[in-house]
């Protein structure tokens, strides 16, 4: 454990620093913002899964009252290009998919926008897109990806002559030479469903096109407004000066609003082609069309006598839906390379085939693919234990990575860099006091009750940089004192609700020795932040935190060499700064206010005969260090800096009679390494654990046979409320990163994998007794009791 | 945010509603239904016809049972003492309604029993309850078994221009009841709903035993428990009840969050919990009253 | 041709003011605070009842704005968690959600807070249970309502010793 000095904030849980504004009703989110004669607009979505756009007919839509103007895919050509693809799979071995912000040609999921309507009000909007008349020539739908691989499936993309995106591989392909030998080989296959991220906000813009500058004002809901003002400035042909991006407070994301969806175009095109403000606020059947996580994944598994693994081949087959510039496929990608992670594993090879069909395309969604390999390995740990007699938790103990074997290697070519995952695991089951909760599973089963529990262990790599795409691991921060000593930190992360920016505000209070209060932090804005990606692969604290720290740093130098200069030190002589003070080490009666520093810095510079810079802004890049991505031999690279973990354990009752399923406790033990604020901590991965239960039980995304999408409503997407679930119980660990200045771990996307697996995992242990195995998700009541009806 | 124009009234009286309703247009109640149809544009009537002024809210007692006004909210059945005394099986149902007390304070039994939503609590509840329907229309006033107000799946048997004016429930006093409800989660629209009323003898025999099933059908399914009057309820006496009810279900509902196959596979045990519960409660008040 | 045809005069009491707007009269309540009103704190999550980011007081008693007609509530008095606080001092239950770090987003705060109020207003010393139940109303997407529970708990009366 990293000791943290006492009195410092770091480490301690600091409320957020602009509570106030939210519980008050105050915090602007983009839908707030103000803007007084802002146009509206709506868009004409395709009723069908796939067709044809034939004559589009807009004269009675542009007949109606207050419509400003009526904009069809086709219109649009000339004015932009296609959307840059984040990560182009036509680069790396597969197919390339031209998509524009509005279809053309061809519509490819029930759902796809193909034009736009403005008017003086949203009512009038959605009024006249209720009017424009498309005439539609329906094609042949394909509607998961078993089918659309079949020899002549329809083809959403004739030119590729298949419907495969891309199709790569991870690992050694060496099954053979590696299980040979082996005691025991079982093969499986696990399916799972489509889901979405659901934030609570649903996307929204204001564009403003100001036509004497030339310049195009954005607030965007967007997880990343640098890399936004790139596409943008691309897209529309501008030069990128000449857009800012603003995304005001974010009302939740989970990777929904990531950069490059091709909402994300629609309305500052339509504010500069009618040269005003246009607003649009999506609806929520519309945020319910992101799709996420349908996997159909094969499986073989060597191991030996004890349990312990020897290989693992895999075929990860993904649903995507249509093709999109959004790197969503990428998910299947870090599935891939995420595959056994944390787990002694000789050879693991994963092939995955990521598929076109007709739905709404994958959207990078928490926790980014890396749910499936979770489940997939946890399932089989669960297996192994079955056919081996073995309780689960010693099967994971024999395998997993030991604390002194760091860094370990994995075959994928990520490389784990600290953790201790057996501790972890005791902790979670000292928590649940296992030997008890098997006592009464045992009564229960006595008296006819199906109580199981269930065990997962998920490893979450973070921060990632993936050559080429269009974020990084890293990223900058400005830290400025003003002459009194105020503190702006400007920061190219964002917050997509967590609160980041206390945390960064509360770093850079301790490297200032200044209170909270005098500490402003400034995200998401490209006109005022350095250049940044923003908010991804849960590392804002560990960029963009340890940036301002560095950063902070070189302010405090400077604060130190004049505090030196005014009090007639010598240079060898150490400074403290504390509680807004600046003090010698050794006689503490003789300090100085930070604000009179910073006043004398800004004042006195010559007087003071400073022999450093007088400037108390630094900027700096935080890089992590230990990212690889020259391939080695094998073609592999280590591109995630981070690797968090968690242990989870689930306890829940199954209704034999309706396959209801009643949660009972959920525990959780946790390891970011160094924590900067526990409150924040603890909030996400409980957030992540409600999350991941609803995946397991409830949330799945639905279509009829003819791709119409089912579920565009809360009460048919069922997400968990409170009453739905125990309160979750957890317990921490701390392994620092290590090589970090701070050694935190991300966290943004903890507890999810590892809840879906645990619950997946507990029913399966409640249904045992009854010959059961569901080896698909959602657990849902219909499935379960399917299951249980089918056994004789 | 509703796309399409339409115009308000909001008459003072229900034959100020009836008149009008002849101009066309929806009723608007709690508005929890209807509001959200309309912003979706699935809906778009020329007009509403409010009836929050028309004096058609809260619950009287009345001789032998309640007044129940259509536009009675549940939050009203669940404050009402005259309903915990004479309708409890109402009671118990409108504590299971999700929404919160937001929804509770404003959705209406008169709208949920005229959208005639398969997947709803009000309909097999009522049903159970004997509640008779009044309803007001251009040809006057007339009554309906609630039963058979309910037409088909989101069907009612209101008229063109007929508004309903409220229900008329006999007193279900010294009755036990239960009422269990099947949902995925607190999000879920109901799967499977039953209604149970039992009445038990001095003897502790059965002398009257109904039960409805809600949700697992297009409308309610009323379940013939005749066989059980003068029997003493054991276990394997409501059971069986439970395999009757089972049986009645000839043509089960399926949605999105359930298809028919499970609806048919759950309805026996719903019924079953919602019997026992029932006579639970009977068994409890008899031994209230013997105290 | 403009839309603003047909505007209705509408007149609310909005956190404590008089006022009067001139509104679309296809507009929600909620739609009405937010652009003819400018009472922004309840956002707009689902629009079917489902969320309650919506939620508003109407004469005292909470309500989702996304369900109610604005020209139906005309001449109503409507509170937001704007006017929750008197002046800058919150209430305890507004201390408690920012002390207790129960929200993330805080899309979700108009229908918690609300809800919590609305729950210690009837039962000064609700159970845990009582609690979710009083909240299950409201999606929170980011909390797993933990901390929501917990600070509404942290504002209940002690129960009456028996
Ligand atoms: C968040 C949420 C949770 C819900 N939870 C549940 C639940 O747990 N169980 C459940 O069963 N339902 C539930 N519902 C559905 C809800 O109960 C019904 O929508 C509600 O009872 C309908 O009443 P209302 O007054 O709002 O009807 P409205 O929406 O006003 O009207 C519904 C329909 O009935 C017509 N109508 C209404 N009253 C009359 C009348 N007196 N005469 C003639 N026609 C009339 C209207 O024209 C309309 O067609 C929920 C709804 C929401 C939004
Ligand atoms: S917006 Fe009203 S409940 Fe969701
Ligand atoms: S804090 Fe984000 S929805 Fe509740």
């Amino acid at each position: 454990m990293t000791a943290l000095a006492p009195g410092r904030l770091t480490g301690t849980p600091v409320r957020r620093h602009d509570g106030d504004t939210f519980v008050t009703g105050r915090a602007g989110y983009t839908a707030d913002v103000p803007r007084p004669g802002a146009a509206h607009a709506a868009l004409v979505r395709s009723p069908h899964a796939h067709a044809r756009i034939g004559a589009i007919d807009t004269a009675a839509a542009r007949a109606m009252p207050g419509v400003l103007a009526v904009v069809t895919g086709d219109d649009l050509v000339a004015h932009c290009t296609e959307i840059p693809h984040g990560l182009d799979a036509g680069h790396l071995g597969g197919h390339h998919a031209a998509v524009r912000p509005l279809a053309t040609g061809t519509v490819r999921y029930a759902g796809e926008p193909v034009a736009a309507v403005v008017a003086t009000t949203p009512a009038d909007a959605a009024a006249a897109a209720a009017r424009v008349e498309i005439s539609w020539e329906r094609l042949p739908v394909v509607l998961d990806a078993g089918s659309a691989l079949l020899p002549g499936s329809p083809l959403l993309y004739p030119e590729w002559g298949d419907n495969v995106i891309i199709e790569r591989e991870v690992g050694p392909d060496d099954f053979g030479a590696a299980s040979a030998g082996a005691a025991h080989l079982l093969d499986g296959e696990l399916r799972t469903h489509r889901g979405t991220a659901a934030p609570m906000e649903t996307r929204s813009y204001l564009a403003d096109w100001d036509p004497g500058t030339e310049r195009l004002t954005v607030h965007a809901t967007t997880q990343n407004p640098h890399v936004l003002r790139t596409l943008l400035a691309t897209t529309l042909r501008m030069p990128e000066e000449q857009v800012r991006v603003i995304a005001p407070k974010l009302g939740g994301s989970f990777g929904l609003k990531m950069y490059g969806n091709r909402e994300d175009f629609i309305v500052p095109l339509l504010a500069r082609l009618l040269g005003r403000p246009v607003r649009w606020v999506e609806e929520r059947a519309a945020t319910m069309l992101a799709g996420t996580r349908e996997q159909v994944l094969r499986y073989r598994v060597a191991f030996d006598a004890d349990g312990r693994l020897r290989a693992l081949d895999v075929h990860a087959i993904s649903d995507h839906g249509a093709a999109a510039p959004t790197h969503g496929w990428g998910m299947a990608h870090v599935g891939a390379l995420s595959t056994g992670l944390g787990y002694v594993l000789p050879s693991c090879h994963v092939r995955y085939t990521v598929v076109a069909t007709n739905k709404a395309p994958w959207v990078g969604t928490k926790p980014f693919g890396k749910d499936g390999a979770t489940l997939l390995l946890e399932r089989v740990m669960d297996r192994i234990a079955g056919v081996l007699g073995l309780d689960p938790a010693t099967v994971r103990r024999r395998n997993f990575v030991p604390p002194d074997a760091f860094p370990w290697l994995h075959t994928s070519g990520l490389e784990l860099d600290s953790g201790d995952y057996a501790t972890a695991l005791d902790l979670t089951l000292r928590r649940l006091d296992l030997p008890a909760v098997r006592a009464e599973q045992e009564a229960a089963r006595g008296a006819g009750r199906l109580l199981g529990v269930g065990l997962a262990f998920e490893l979450m790599p973070e921060s990632a940089d993936i050559p080429g795409a269009m974020v990084a691991a890293y990223d900058t921060s400005t830290v400025r004192m003003s002459p009194t000593g105020r503190v702006t930190v400007l920061t190219g992360v964002t917050s997509p609700g967590t609160g980041n920016d206390t945390s960064i505000a509360q770093l850079v209070a301790d490297e200032l020795g200044v209170p909270m209060a005098s500490i402003t932090v400034v995200q998401g804005d490209t006109d005022l932040c350095p250049y940044g990606f923003g908010n991804i692969s849960s590392r804002s604290i560990i960029t963009g935190g340890n940036a301002a720290v560095l950063a902070a740093r070189d302010v405090a130098a400077t604060l130190r060499a004049t505090a030196r200069a005014m009090l007639q030190l010598q240079p060898e002589d150490e400074l403290v700064l504390a509680g807004g003070l600046i003090a010698p080490a050794t006689d503490p009666e003789r300090a100085v206010p930070v604000e009179a520093v910073a006043g004398a810095v800004h004042t006195l510079s010559y007087r003071l005969a400073l022999d450093v810079e007088p400037r108390l802004e630094s900027t700096r890049t935080y890089r992590p260090g230990n990212v690889r991505q020259q391939p080695d031999e094998l073609g592999r690279m280590q591109t995630y800096t981070t690797y968090p973990y968690a242990v989870h354990a689930s306890v829940l009752e199954v209704d034999p009679e309706t396959g209801g399923v009643s949660l009972l406790r959920h525990v959780v033990t946790h390891d970011c390494g160094t924590v900067v604020n526990p409150l924040f901590v603890d909030g996400q991965v409980t957030g992540g654990v409600a999350m991941g239960i609803g995946a397991a039980l409830g949330e799945e995304l639905v279509f009829d046979a003819d791709g119409t999408p089912l579920t565009t409503a809360f009460k048919t997407y069922l997400l968990p409320r409170a009453i739905d679930l125990p309160p979750v119980e957890l317990e921490h660990l701390c392994t620092p990163a290590p090589g970090t200045p701070l050694g935190a771990k991300g966290v943004g996307e903890s507890g999810f994998s590892g809840a879906q697996a645990a619950v997946v995992n507990a029913v399966n242990d409640a249904l045992a007794p009854r010959g059961v195995a569901l080896e698909s998700t959602p657990v849902s009541p219909p499935r379960i009791l399917a299951a249980l009806l089918e056994q004789p | 945010m509703i796309p399409e124009r339409f115009g308000y009234v909001a008459p003072t009286d229900l034959a100020g509603c009836v008149a009008a309703l002849a101009e066309g247009g929806r009723v608007l109640a709690g508005g929890t239904w209807v509001l959200p149809e309309m912003g979706r544009g699935e809906s778009a009537p020329a007009q509403l016809v409010d009836l929050r002024r028309a004096g058609l809210g809260g619950v009287t007692a009345t001789g032998g049972g309640l007044r129940i006004g259509a536009m009675c909210t549940y939050a009203e059945l669940l404050d009402s003492d005259a309903v915990a005394a004479h309708a409890p099986l109402l009671r118990t149902m409108a504590d299971q309604i999700t929404g919160g007390w937001a929804l509770r304070n404003q959705a209406t039994v008169g709208g949920s029993a005229v959208a005639a939503r398969p997947q709803s609590d009000v309909p097999a509840a009522l049903v159970a309850s004997a509640a008779v329907a009044r309803i007001a229309g251009p040809a006057g006033e007339r009554e309906l078994p609630v039963a058979e107000l309910f037409a088909g799946a989101m069907r009612s048997a209101l008229g063109p221009g007929e508004v309903l004016a409220g229900f008329d429930v006999p007193s279900a006093a010294g009755t036990g009841h239960g009422y269990v409800k099947l949902k995925r989660g607190w999000s879920s629209w109901p799967i499977a709903t039953a209604a149970a009323l039992v009445r038990l003898d001095a003897a502790g025999a059965c002398t009257a035993a109904t039960l409805v099933l809600g949700a697992v059908s297009a409308v309610p399914v009323p379940v013939d428990l005749s066989a059980l009057t003068g029997q003493v309820l054991d276990t394997d006496a409501v059971r069986a009840a439970a395999d009757t009810a089972a049986a009645a279900v000839v043509q089960p509902w399926g949605d999105v969050l359930a298809p028919p196959s499970y609806r048919a596979a759950v309805a026996g045990p719903v019924a079953r919990r919602a019997l026992s519960a029932a006579l639970s409660s009977a068994l409890s008040d008899a031994r209230e009253e013997s105290r | 041709m403009t839309g603003d045809g047909g505007r209705v005069e509408l007149r609310l009491t909005v956190d404590g003011q008089e006022r009067v707007a001139a509104v679309d009269p296809r507009s929600l309540l909620l739609d009405a605070l937010r652009e003819d009103f400018g009472a922004t704190a309840p956002k707009a999550g689902c629009r079917t009842g489902d969320c309650g980011a919506c939620t508003v007081r109407v004469e005292g008693a909470i309500a989702k704005s996304c369900l109610r007609l604005a020209v139906a509530e005309d001449g109503s008095d409507v509170r937001t968690i704007a006017s929750m606080a008197d002046g800058d001092r919150l209430t305890p239950l507004q201390q408690a959600f920012w002390d207790l770090n129960a929200f993330q987003c805080g899309f979700c705060l108009s229908g918690m807070l609300l809800a919590g109020e609305d729950l210690l207003d009837r039962i000064p010393s609700p159970t845990d249970a009582q609690i979710r139940e009083a909240i299950s109303g409201n999606l929170c997407r980011c909390t797993g309502y933990d901390s929501i529970v917990a600070a509404i708990r942290s504002c209940a009366r002690p129960a009456a010793p028996s």
